[in-house]
């Protein structure tokens, strides 16, 4: 071992956390080295000075001003109870039943309102060909929801989770692109609004 | 009025200044005010001393050792019973003073390590000259205003394990546990503490030993 060595020990050597190997080493090397004698010197009058140093004093009446201050501090819950919200597991556990319930009747086949008024649908005529909208020039949007015949059409139109042979043809509003942005276009004209068809298949 | 519940359910009460530090946080945990009491008293000394170190501010330390205190009784229920008291003390103590020295760095109202070499600089002169004719008791005086600001130019995180291990003389283990670091990186801080240390105040040492 070198002086390098020997200095990684010092620390140990200070706190008796070295085998008795080590201190025999170290011990005669410090016989035949005084430059490491003098840096572990150093470091125990620099550990020495720290030890030396005196205990802060606690100021009068410390643990009086202590307690006062964490009674202040301690939340109302430590002294006085307070009632436990009990309705919200109440209220998870009803809504996790309802959901396990809505799940056994689907799976038994036993009809749910939406599904029933679906497979009525199914037995109606499907529609295949996009028809023209037909709106009226002040109020053309409102025209198209409130028509008669859209709602009649729209009834016929075939689930397509139950019929994946069919395209479902949307008649979108015209829409323009500006800077990334969809913006719809609305027009005051007295012409009629021509909507653009997309085709999605599902 | 409020009365210490576990006092009044034993039948044979122990006095409580026999109490275990962890008995007696085991009856703060459950309300019991005279055994946290005791247990301020116990600890206010280190409590004060250690952050009064770390900081090298004593007007500073006893607002500290008081917040240490109060965070105790605020949080005695996340005591892990069995665990050693005076560990979760001086976890509790050693991040309050982390903290405190991170906001004072922020707030840059914390001297320089530039203000740090005046005042050695400045100390050193002061205690080379003999000429001076200061008493030796001054002498003293000044060497341990010195030496604190020079624990306080240590970093941060050598510097806690320092105080920990060297002033308030916990083993290395339960350091390692106080700062959530492994030990062998705790004996490598404390090392690395030691060698900054030493640097700075051997000078002076070395002149006053000649004295």
């Amino acid at each position: 071992m070198n002086c390098r060595q020997a200095r990684n020990l010092f620390s140990a050597y200070w706190d008796d956390e070295i085998t008795q190997g080590e201190r025999e080493w170290l011990e005669s090397h410090f016989s035949s080295c005084p430059s490491c004698r003098r840096e572990y010197d150093a470091l125990a009058r620099t550990l020495e000075a720290l030890s030396d140093l005196p205990r802060v004093e606690v100021s009068n009446g410390f643990a009086d001003r202590v307690l006062a201050a964490a009674k202040r501090r301690s939340p109302a819950v430590d002294r006085m109870p307070v009632p436990v919200r009990r309705w919200v597991p109440i209220t998870a556990t009803a809504v996790l039943l309802a959901i396990v319930a809505a799940m056994v009747m689907q799976w038994s086949g036993m009809p749910l309102g939406p599904r029933h008024q679906g497979s009525v649908a199914l037995e109606q005529p499907v529609l295949t060909q996009p028809q023209p909208v037909q709106t009226e020039p002040a109020t053309p949007a409102m025209a198209t929801v409130t028509s008669p015949d859209w709602v009649a059409r729209a009834a016929g139109v075939t689930d397509s989770l139950f019929d994946h042979s069919e395209d479902v043809e949307f008649i979108l509003d015209p829409v323009t692109l500006r800077k990334g942005r969809a913006h719809t276009v609305v027009r005051v004209q007295p012409e009629p609004a021509r909507g653009e068809q997309a085709v999605i298949t599902f | 009025m409020q009365t210490p519940l576990a006092l009044d359910r034993d039948p044979t009460p122990v006095p409580i200044v026999r109490l275990s530090d962890e008995d007696l946080m085991g009856r703060v945990a459950e309300g019991d005010e005279r055994a946290f009491t005791e247990l301020v008293r116990r600890f206010q000394g280190r409590v004060t001393n250690l952050v009064s170190r770390v900081l090298n501010d004593r007007e500073a330390s006893d607002d500290l050792a008081q917040e240490v205190f109060v965070r105790v009784f605020v949080h005695r229920r996340n005591y892990r019973r069995g665990s050693k008291f005076s560990t979760w003390l001086f976890t509790i103590a050693a991040n309050l003073a982390k903290n405190e020295i991170r906001r004072r760095v922020r707030r840059r109202n914390w001297f320089s390590l530039d203000a740090l070499q005046e005042v050695l600089g400045d100390s050193s002169s002061h205690l080379a000259d003999p000429t001076e004719g200061k008493e030796v008791s001054m002498q003293r005086e000044q060497l341990q205003k010195t030496v604190g600001s020079a624990i306080a130019s240590v970093p941060e995180k050598y510097r806690l394990a320092l105080v920990l291990r060297d002033i308030e003389g916990f083993p290395y283990e339960e350091i390692g546990e106080m700062l959530n670091i492994p030990g062998g990186t705790v004996r490598s801080r404390i090392n690395r503490a030691r060698g900054i240390l030493k640097r700075k105040l051997i000078p002076l040492l070395r002149k006053e030993a000649e004295q």
